[in-house]
């Protein structure tokens, strides 16, 4: 590489318009362990597809209403395009679990359950007004909390080689980067609009360190519960059950994020003086978004759409 | 036999069962792993969450709410033609406190010229001057905007917002950039910056003729820069263009949306291709109808040639909104009354019979409709 210090401020490219994508994805020819020979990594980051449809469902939601509060326009532009992104992404990720349903994987029960920790524990609630203010604040400070996971989480599957060698599925591989990429595109949005509406410290400390622990138990119960019902496994990865020890086995051969990089995430994200645009490359998602066969072909259906209803 | 893991039936379309109305009413959970009790761990969960929310519902907000954020204005200090129908107009801060904000190759602003007429123009000076931004627009015949942007003169005052980047130029091991008319200004600052840091690139400048071309005399002297004008070369023709670029050459083209179409058709799925965004398309087939913001609301009409969120915006601007084409559902709205004309393709099957996109439905000619708003 040429010039490296003269061209490194476009490592950063600045003030992103954030737009949605009409992303479409074709399950038909993917397999159910779409990474080969690899169930227990594959159903690790299947659980993915278990906890964002509902999860970004309701982001959806807190965030629209939250845009009433906002008094910055570029704050909320940002939150307009973020909103588009994560509706896209729900239900991207619940074509998945139809596909693991076709292959006789019903995710329901699991999912179901994350719909009522969403729906209703999470949900809106029938409180005095000072009151629902502070309810929206603290829901605010969770998807800000879950939005660094979201951006290290992306942030690793742009990066994860590993992937590509293990002969993952390329469909599959195309919906986890473009959103890996969305999610470090608009990684700032969630932090910048809790900082905007309250900023204060105790309920975003409080909100991640419950958000963190929640995260991690309902990943492995996901892990249980996928390889539980999985037709093919029974329960078992050749004749033994799951071990917790596998989960560093593969995270250490990357095939899964480390379990070091993600405890990591908390204390990072509770240090003062963090902003999101510190952690993760910019550049490495717009390129992505720029070779990705699903945002490609999303951009030249919407140019074509506008193309025919020009006069 | 056929692979047991690829059950031929398994193209179902996506969304059609998980979707959220399928989730819309969750029963309490029940144990996930064997036995028909209640899930412990989840009423943990919820039981946790029960607890907190009083705690946390005391705490006050970090800080009292933001006033509005102060727009930008900016004193046009110069007017020039480079060429005939193309306004090059130089803009410093009103006040002449303090740098503009900064920005890179790529960026745009939005020009505020009333609060029904913003437009966007690429920034194409140099990003290194805090003091001064420059854009170009060319004339449309019948363009409201560009011909009161073609009426500035020395001294006039407009507001911007932004800059905004809609146009992310990002670091690449070479590049391609192609150059269609007035789309050169946001190429200018790209190409220069890839002059100056030594990396690597080919510029391709079309247009009608080279008197039509702006700032044909700003692409760096002796750099791989071909100008193809139609009147000598014919209609550019993406595999002339395009060429095979090298393997980790980044493509950069704007222009009219035929030529960015064929330039993204033609460049390979090993080359990242980078285009700008723009508006989202225009309505067609129309006609005029209303709309009652709820029951007890006022009534609004929405003109043939709008939509009814840009309708709406006007009388409740806090009306949340995304893609405005129909995909992401963010403006949908519960529907009332009335019979709609949906134009929406909702992903993940909304209750489409109960609500309303606001982006792109509408409703018969002089028709009637209530939304829950
Ligand atoms: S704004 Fe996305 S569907 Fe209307
Ligand atoms: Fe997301
Ligand atoms: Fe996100």
């Amino acid at each position: 590489m040429t010039a490296d210090a003269t061209h490194s401020p476009l490592d950063e490219p600045d003030r992103l318009v954030l737009h949605a994508r009409d992303v479409q994805f074709d399950w038909s020819r993917s397999d159910l362990h779409w990474i080969p020979n690899e169930p227990f990594a594959t159903h690790v980051i299947n659980v993915l597809h278990l906890l964002l449809p509902e999860g970004e469902r309701w982001f959806v939601e807190v965030f629209k209403q939250a845009v009433p509060h906002i008094t910055d326009d570029r704050l909320r532009e940002d939150v307009l395009g973020f909103i588009g992104q994560e509706a896209v992404h729900a239900e991207a990720h619940a074509g998945v679990l139809d596909h693991m349903d076709a292959h006789g994987l019903d995710p329901t029960p699991y999912v179901e359950q994350i719909a009522w920790l969403f729906r209703i524990v999470l949900g809106d609630r029938d409180l005095p007004p000072g009151r629902a203010q502070s309810w929206l604040s603290t829901r605010l400070a969770i998807i800000a909390g879950i939005e660094h996971y979201t951006a290290v989480l992306g942030q690793w599957v742009l990066d994860a080689k590993e992937l590509d060698a293990a002969g993952a599925d390329e469909t599959m591989l195309d919906l986890l980067r473009w959103h890996g990429a969305e999610e470090v595109e608009h990684r700032a949005v969630a932090h910048d609009l809790y900082t905007h509406i309250d900023g204060g410290r105790t309920r975003r400390t409080v909100a991640m360190a419950v958000a963190a622990g929640a995260l991690t138990t309902l990943w492995v119960r996901g892990v249980r519960f996928l390889i539980a019902n999985d037709p093919y496994l029974k329960g078992r990865i050749d004749g033994r059950r799951p071990k917790a020890s596998w989960a560093l086995r593969d995270g250490r051969r990357g095939l899964i994020p480390h379990v070091g990089r993600l405890a990591r995430a908390v204390p990072e994200y509770l240090r003062r003086g963090y902003h999101p645009s510190h952690h993760g490359s910019t550049a490495q998602a717009v390129a992505y978004l720029a070779l990705s066969p699903a945002a490609r072909a999303a951009e030249s259906a919407e140019r074509a759409a506008t193309r025919k209803a020009a006069p | 036999m056929t692979d047991p893991l690829r059950p031929d039936d398994a193209d179902l379309p996506s969304g059609v069962k998980h979707s959220a109305e399928y989730y819309a009413r969750p029963r309490p959970p029940v144990s996930l792993f064997g036995g028909r009790g209640p899930d412990r761990y989840m009423y943990g969960l919820g039981a946790l969450a029960n607890r907190l929310v009083p705690v946390l519902g005391g705490l006050g907000p970090g800080h009292p709410p933001l006033p509005p954020s102060p727009g930008l204005r900016a004193r046009v200090e110069r007017v020039t033609r480079p060429v005939p129908d193309v306004a090059e107009i130089v803009l410093v801060p009103e006040l002449p406190e303090g740098p503009l904000p900064a920005w890179q190759p790529g960026h745009h602003v939005d020009v505020v010229l009333d609060p029904d007429t913003v437009r966007q123009y690429s920034l194409c000076g140099d990003p290194g001057d805090r003091s001064r931004y420059r854009i170009a627009v060319r004339r449309i015949p019948d363009g409201v905007g560009s011909s009161r942007l073609h009426a500035l003169e020395p001294g006039d005052v407009i507001g911007l917002r932004g800059p905004r980047n809609a146009f992310p130029f990002a670091r690449a091991e070479r590049y391609l950039f192609v150059a269609g008319g007035i789309g050169v200004t946001p190429i200018l600052p790209m190409v220069a910056h890839a002059h100056r840091a030594g990396v690597p690139f080919r510029v391709v400048y079309t247009g009608r003729s080279r008197a039509s071309m702006p700032f044909l005399d700003e692409l760096p002297e002796g750099a791989d820069v071909t100008v193809r004008p139609d009147d000598e070369y014919g209609t550019p023709d993406a595999d002339a263009i395009v060429r095979d670029p090298a393997p980790g050459t980044a493509v950069y083209v704007c222009g009219p949306p035929p030529l960015i179409a064929a330039v993204r058709a033609r460049v390979g799925p090993e080359n990242p291709v980078f285009s700008e965004r723009f508006s989202p398309a225009p309505v067609v087939d129309g006609r005029e109808f209303e709309i009652r913001l709820g029951e007890d609301g006022p009534v609004v009409t929405v003109p043939a040639d709008e939509t009814a969120l840009d309708v709406i915006r006007r009388v409740r601007p806090q009306t949340p909104y995304s893609c405005r084409q129909g995909f992401c559902g963010a403006c949908r709205v519960g529907l009332l009354r009335g019979n709609p004309e949906h134009r929406d393709r909702p992903t993940g099957g909304s209750p489409r019979g109960e609500e309303f996109a606001l982006c792109v439905s509408r409703a018969a000619e002089g028709a009637h409709i209530v939304v829950d708003l």
